[in-house]
């Protein structure tokens, strides 16, 4: 994917069309949402070292679970959200931001992130259907 | 972007006018329902009959609008299917949104309001 915010909505939208029927209905929101949080957080705040460098993804099926990875462009520094996610319970209700990292963790089934290879790769997990 | 229409003499229904309220529009909704505020709406329903979803940026957009209206109006929202009911509950919007099913019900509890 392009790093630009245009480039986000589509990005989605292709990635839940691949789960359509694989994923529980409630799961296919909590999808759309983590993977629209991460995308725009990575357009927004990753620094890459060159203004081309893509946003790269993957989405797989590991035993019972979907897990989409998205590699932070080249040249940015590592992020662990884990790290950085205020709880929501915590944020101020007439706060205009801030809410986009607690959302992920909130709502996906699993988050990881380290480095692979020379990149850094953040992992969502959401259980498919049974 | 938005579709505004006005009902009763003080009363603007708006609709985002868009399926995704994301960070790529969120700036435009906020910035447009800001100017419709500036022109002297007061009391506003934001009806998301037609938008299906909405992320953390389209949530702070209406915040800021909330904020923007202050004590001078009301701002209540409806329409909201169920993803986007399960966004104001997971991020307690829903504490500080009034939220009624539809476009008429809003209207209905904004004219018993006054």
């Amino acid at each position: 994917m392009a790093n630009r915010l245009e480039e986000v909505d589509p990005t989605v939208l292709l990635l839940k069309q691949r789960l359509e029927g694989l994923l529980p209905d409630e799961a296919q929101f909590r999808f759309d949402l983590c993977v629209t949080e991460a995308l725009t957080n990575l357009v927004l705040h990753a620094k890459p070292s060159k203004d081309e460098a893509t946003i790269d993804g993957q989405l797989t099926m590991r035993g019972d679970e979907f897990v989409i990875e998205l590699f932070d462009p080249e040249g940015a520094q590592p992020f662990d959200l884990r790290d950085n996610a205020r709880s929501l319970s915590d944020i101020d209700a007439m706060a205009e931001g801030g809410r986009g990292l607690g959302l992920i963790l909130e709502c996906a089934d699993r988050v990881n992130y380290g480095s692979v290879g020379r990149r850094n790769r953040l992992e969502l997990a959401f259980k498919a259907q049974s | 972007m938005i579709h505004s229409k006005l009902h009763d003499p003080d009363i603007m229904v708006v609709r985002p006018g868009v399926d995704r309220l994301t960070a790529v529009n969120a700036k435009a909704f906020k910035e447009e329902v800001a100017a419709l505020i500036d022109a002297g709406a007061s009391r506003l329903v934001i009806d998301f009959k037609d938008t299906g979803f909405l992320d953390s940026s389209g949530l702070g957009a209406l915040t800021g609008v909330l904020k923007k209206i202050g004590h001078r109006g009301d701002l209540v929202v409806c329409g909201l299917n169920p993803d986007v009911s399960q966004l104001f509950r997971i991020c307690r919007m829903d504490r500080v949104f009034s939220v009624y099913a539809d476009e008429a019900d809003a209207i209905q509890a904004l004219k018993e309001k006054s």
